[in-house]
């Protein structure tokens, strides 16, 4: 039995989540009386404990929230204070001991005791971070989802019998029956059966897509209704899930440059903060001459700081966004598209296979021959090409013998060429001919006519003479005018590109609604294509993530898009693993809400230690309201990145 | 030229990752390193001649844990 998918949907408790609440639990135990013997004398002129049995109590409760509960803290702390890789603990461990020591020192009569505060600040502490920690839990809900989404068992068949084994050992070639409701262990190839699969969570195509003998299945999605027999055809690393994770990995990997000066911040923040804290210090006792005053608002310096907030920033709503995303199908590969985004100005599309469906097929036939032997030659070439107009041409003639061809060559972006019994072929666009001086103006009219509604036009000659054409159209798809429309609306130049012709590629344009055509573009010329049109502004190239990975890479942010078995992970800053054009309006519109809210954040984590620390340093702030303060102020950036699920992308 | 992934246990801040970072690219050989907090990762571009325990002491100087290596 796979797992059943109700398993995945429960949200996991992070084991870092159970650790910080049982802290703040057993802190908070020790800490409520503390700050009931603290405060019983202050606010109700009544002593809990008289004094210095008081002393004593706090200090005795206080030992285990510091050195038991707070131990991680305190050793993480410490040892960056002796390797000099300071970090957060650092500050909370020395504010913390620094207080508790006024508890013992108390005695010598050098100062008064500030010893309850300690806990306090420990205690808050485990509580920002419990907080935090379900906060940063919650904004990698979907990504985690993700990454457990692979199926854990597969049953296959082994010689002649069905066993279930863990999907490690699954091999390529092994026939698994899936049953309904079940998970795909692995992608393959549907062998026997006929079912309908889920491919949401890997997708984002909320349709189930019917599946039978021949089709691709994707590991991880889920069968609806019929049994299937599928032949693993990958496995481990090389699946379509692998891919995806590995993405959404890279992004989180990606730095943003937007987030550069927090780093660089980041990195120095606790060193800076550990020195202004003594000068602070020194600044109250040498000038003020007031000893136990200078301790308070030297701990304060030191628990205010937030390093958290600010390296907390980015990264947060970058998970929460490219949650979201991976949801859709779209997949951020680098962060740094999602800042680069919102300068786009220009939209370029690939016309065939992303404003198309990519599966030309063959219209129309005009011959001056018999339309079977002009089909039985085309075919016995475009056998040997790999262009889907070469497989549209194929599938057309359906033939069971092909003739036997020599000296064949294609000459790409054009056609191609061969010989059939010493006479030769030549199959392609009109550059082909005038390249090989084949006259066709004869069939100029009947080739306009085709071209004017979209279809790309295919002449065949033999011995140097044109003997048909073959006109192969390839559908627009369903989505594709919806989304240009919109990008067109919110006020994008949109452009297509494309190897075809003027007049085949501005009837595509016209049905989905795009002006600006660039036609006749040898496929080594896009990239080219796409620096010309950096001089008007920004450019974002829509593209399959194999022909197009040169202009991809040139353009200022490459979206690739997924064929939907396939997915390239090299190309392309985003990824669409659906073919849908749709994709690229939300790509785009949830690239600049991700933006908008690290940014946002940035602001605020910036803005929190520019107010507050000079607050702290000026002695204005009490060292538990400066604690409660830090705590609050990462967890709200934590928070409001949980808030860009509201953000509307679609 | 190689990548490597780090599992790391025991980030709980953003300062935690910096740490990291800084600790492992010091190691020779190592190009550059980036820790994520939030997926509790490193990626390592290092040489073929850097050693994984190398990578390993770098994170353990610095107070955590490589779990796993890919």
């Amino acid at each position: 039995m796979n797992e059943p998918e109700h398993h995945h949907d429960e949200p996991v408790e992070d084991t870092e989540i159970v650790m910080w609440k049982r802290k703040m639990f057993w802190s908070w135990v020790l800490t409520i009386p503390i700050a009931a013997i603290m405060l019983s004398e202050r606010l109700f002129g009544y002593e809990l404990i008289e004094m210095p049995y008081s002393i004593y109590a706090i200090l005795a409760l206080g030992f285990p929230v510091l050195f038991i509960f707070g131990f991680n803290t305190m050793k993480s702390g410490i040892r960056g204070l002796f390797t000099f890789y300071f970090n957060m603990d650092s500050l909370i461990a020395l504010g913390t001991v620094v207080a508790y020591l006024t508890g013992v020192f108390y005695f010598t009569g050098v100062v008064s005791d500030y010893s309850g505060v300690a806990s306090m600040i420990m205690a808050f502490f485990t509580t920002g971070k419990f907080v935090e920690a379900r906060a940063r839990g919650r904004a990698s809900y979907e990504i985690r989802k993700l990454l457990e989404l692979g199926a854990k068992n597969s049953i296959v068949i082994r010689d002649g019998k069905e066993i279930e084994i863990p999907i490690d050992q699954v091999v390529v070639g092994d026939i698994m029956i899936v049953k309904p409701g079940e998970k795909i262990p692995t992608d393959g190839i549907v062998f026997k059966g006929e079912s309908s699969v889920d491919e949401s969570m890997v997708t984002g195509e909320s349709l189930p897509i019917e599946k039978k003998k021949g089709s691709n299945v994707i590991g991880a999605t889920i069968n609806q209704d019929g049994i299937l027999y599928v032949k693993a055809s990958k496995i481990g690393k090389d699946t379509f899930l692998a891919h995806i994770i590995e993405l959404v990995e890279q992004a989180q990997s990606s730095k943003i440059p937007i987030q550069r000066l927090a780093d660089k911040i980041t990195s120095v923040f606790v060193p800076v903060i550990l020195v202004l804290a003594i000068l602070t210090f020194l600044n109250w006792f040498l000038f003020f001459g007031d000893l136990s005053r200078a301790i308070g608002v030297g701990v304060a310096v030191l628990v205010i700081a937030c390093p958290c907030a600010l390296g907390l920033a980015t990264p947060t709503a970058l998970m929460v966004g490219s949650g979201m995303g991976a949801k859709r199908g779209i997949l951020i590969r680098k962060g740094e598209a999602i800042q680069t985004m919102k300068e786009i100005k220009i939209v370029v599309f690939d016309k065939t296979g992303t404003i198309t469906k990519g599966k030309p097929e063959v219209t129309d036939i005009y011959s001056k021959v018999k339309e079977n032997y002009l089909l039985e030659i085309a075919a016995s070439l475009e056998k040997l090409s790999e262009h889907p107009i070469a497989h549209a041409i194929v599938t057309k003639a359906g033939l069971k013998k092909y003739k036997k061809v020599t000296s064949f060559s294609v000459v790409r972006g054009k056609g191609v060429i061969g010989k059939i019994a010493s006479k030769e072929i030549v199959i392609g666009n009109r550059a082909l001919m005038n390249y090989k001086k084949i006259k066709y103006s004869d069939f100029n009219s009947v080739i306009e006519k085709f071209e004017f509604s979209g279809k790309t036009v295919m002449i065949v000659a033999e011995g140097k003479k044109v003997i048909g054409v073959i006109a192969v159209a390839d559908a627009v798809k369903e989505d594709s005018v919806d989304a240009i429309s919109r990008l067109n609306s919110h006020g994008y130049r949109t452009v297509m590109i494309t190897g075809d012709n003027e007049r085949t590629a501005r009837a595509i344009a016209k049905q989905v609604g795009i002006t600006d055509v660039i036609a006749n573009v040898l496929p080594e010329d896009k990239a080219k294509k796409v620096l010309e049109l950096q001089k008007f502004g920004m450019v974002a190239f829509v593209g399959d993530g194999i022909n197009d990975a040169p202009a991809l890479k040139n353009s200022n942010v490459g979206i690739a898009m997924g064929t939907g078995t396939d997915i390239a992970i090299e190309a392309g800053d985003i990824v669409l693993a659906n073919s849908s054009l749709i994709g690229v309006v939300q790509a785009i519109n949830l690239s600049k809400a991700t933006f908008r809210k690290i940014k946002q954040n940035l602001f605020w984590a910036f803005a929190y230690n520019v107010v507050a620390i000079p607050l702290a340093v000026a002695g204005l702030l009490h060292p538990v309201i400066a604690e409660i303060a830090m705590a609050l102020s990462s967890v709200s950036v934590v928070t409001n990145a949980n808030l860009l699920r509201r953000a509307k992308i679609d | 030229m190689k990548k490597l992934k780090l599992t790391i246990e025991g980030m709980h801040c953003a300062s935690c990752a910096s740490n990291i970072e800084k600790s492992l690219k010091k190691v020779s050989g190592v190009k550059d390193a980036s820790v994520s907090l939030m997926l509790k990762k490193g990626n390592v571009e290092a040489e073929d001649s850097v050693n994984v325990e190398d990578l390993k002491k770098a994170v353990a100087k610095v107070g955590y844990k490589v779990t796993k290596v890919e």
